[in-house]
């Protein structure tokens, strides 16, 4: 017989949400920086990416909760570059995967949750994804060189999911312990 | 029991209501292109900003030197200039600003300035740098501002060639390189001309220097094309100089000796249609 205080359970919700909302911000505020030795080839972290997918592997949400995820992170990133081609498709896109890969009991609950190398792993795979939606995006919009797209494409893809698995753990790290 | 079944009422309501929360502040940060993230990053960033103003003033006694010499040749040709008739601009004071932080993707070429409406900068200013064009600002907030590389993709700079005046424009192609695309089809270029913002560029104002053309392809087709690069040293770059400039929205372009070109268009159709208007 457990007895749960109610006001600790409900102190417990609020810091989980302003864990969200702070780590989410330091993302955001990362985003135009170049540190180096945080950026290979010029190309940063794709910090919104690793937060999207932390988020969606850390508790038992639902595929709506993963997309809006990614849908209020894809607004966010479109207000700092240009809305058209929309960044929302490929964070979209990554929350309901990422949800849909947890809820098919791919990999075992806590080693997703916990695991700092299976999360660096599937932001490897995530950001390749997303870095090809946005091409395949950009090829619709109309204006570009086809062939410098996908040429650019290669170079960023792999770029981007290299630096932002490794630097993937510094935000899993803090997270999967805290939050 | 009461406190039990405020909970269950709170719990999957308040799940939503956050929802909403975020969805609206996601809703407005695109909205105002970013304007509270940007004003946030700055005050965070303003610690690390590089002393724009002093590392301007570092520049050798060699290029004030020439700076002197290339102001007495523009006053003699703004002289000139006002004896056959024209209606001279006066040379504008630049904002020095820093560079704070580069694009938010990886595939806009976009970069962040440390200085913003406050400073009296506003959307359609030109930036420069020490060697030559660097951007056109899209959008300010008060403490910040957003420039269009030329680099990117999407930029498109009306430009011709000093040495033999064929007219083109600019369409950035990666960090330091550019394509021109020629109107003529036989153009009088060579490796090693120099190209400059010409005077029916609609965004920018004219003479400013943007790179040098390293190699030519006279076969392409619909048009012929160079690659030029940058003067300006674009990935390195830590301050600009941002220049006012009013986009006059019915500004005529010199019109060439023939109206029509080999393609039998009208050249000002064509010229017109080279340039495109800041992404929204």
């Amino acid at each position: 017989m457990s007895y749960r205080l109610p006001r600790l359970r409900f102190s417990h919700q609020w810091i989980s949400i302003l864990v969200t909302v702070v780590s989410a911000l330091v993302c955001i505020l990362l985003l135009p920086t170049r540190i180096p030795g945080m950026e290979l080839l010029g190309i940063g972290p794709n910090w919104l990416l690793i937060w999207v997918v932390i988020w969606c592997v850390k508790r038992d949400h639902t595929l709506v909760q993963g997309a809006i995820a990614g849908l209020v992170l894809g607004m966010i990133q479109d207000g700092m570059t240009n809305p058209e081609p929309t960044h929302t498709l490929s964070l979209v896109l990554v929350g309901v995967l990422t949800v849909s890969l947890r809820k098919l009991k791919l990999f075992p609950e806590e080693l997703m949750e916990k695991d700092l190398i299976t999360i660096s792993l599937l932001v490897f795979g995530m950001a390749i994804l997303s870095e090809t939606v946005m091409a395949l995006q950009f090829q619709l919009y109309g204006d570009h060189d086809i062939n410098d797209i996908w040429l650019y494409h290669q170079q960023v893809a792999l770029t981007s999911g290299i630096i932002s698995s490794l630097w993937t753990s510094a935000i899993a790290f803090p997270l999967t312990r805290l939050g | 029991m009461i406190r039990n079944s405020l909970r269950r009422w709170w719990d999957w309501r308040l799940s939503i209501f956050l929802m909403g929360i975020a969805l609206g502040a996601g809703w407005f940060v695109r909205h105002t292109q970013g304007g509270p993230i940007m004003q946030i990053y700055q005050l965070i960033a303003s610690p690390f900003e590089v002393n724009a103003l002093a590392q301007e003033q570092l520049l050798s006694a060699r290029t004030e030197e020439l700076q002197a010499r290339v102001q007495e040749v523009e006053m003699k040709n703004q002289k000139l200039q006002e004896l056959l008739g024209f209606v001279s601009s006066q040379k504008k004071k630049g904002i020095v600003t820093p560079i704070i932080g580069r694009s938010a993707d990886r595939w806009w070429n976009q970069v962040t300035l440390g200085r913003g409406s406050k400073d009296g900068i506003l959307a359609g200013f030109v930036v420069m740098a020490p060697g030559g064009l660097v951007g056109r600002v899209t959008s300010v907030s008060p403490n910040t501002s957003r420039v269009l590389l030329v680099s990117d993709p999407t930029s498109r700079v009306g430009a011709g060639v000093t040495r033999s005046a064929n007219m083109g424009f600019v369409k950035g192609k990666s960090k330091k390189n550019a394509v021109v695309e020629f109107f003529d089809n036989s153009p009088n270029i060579k490796v090693g001309d120099v190209v400059t913002t010409s005077s029916f560029s609609q965004l920018f104002p004219s003479g400013l220097p943007v790179g040098r053309i390293v190699s030519v392809d006279l076969n392409k087709g619909p048009a012929p094309e160079a690659i030029l690069e940058f003067f300006a040293p674009i990935n390195s770059l830590e301050w600009v100089v941002v220049y006012p400039h009013k986009v006059l929205e019915d500004k005529l372009p010199n019109l060439p000796k023939s109206d029509k070109t080999m393609n039998g268009n009208d050249k000002k159709d064509e010229e017109k249609k080279g340039e495109t208007s800041v992404p929204k």
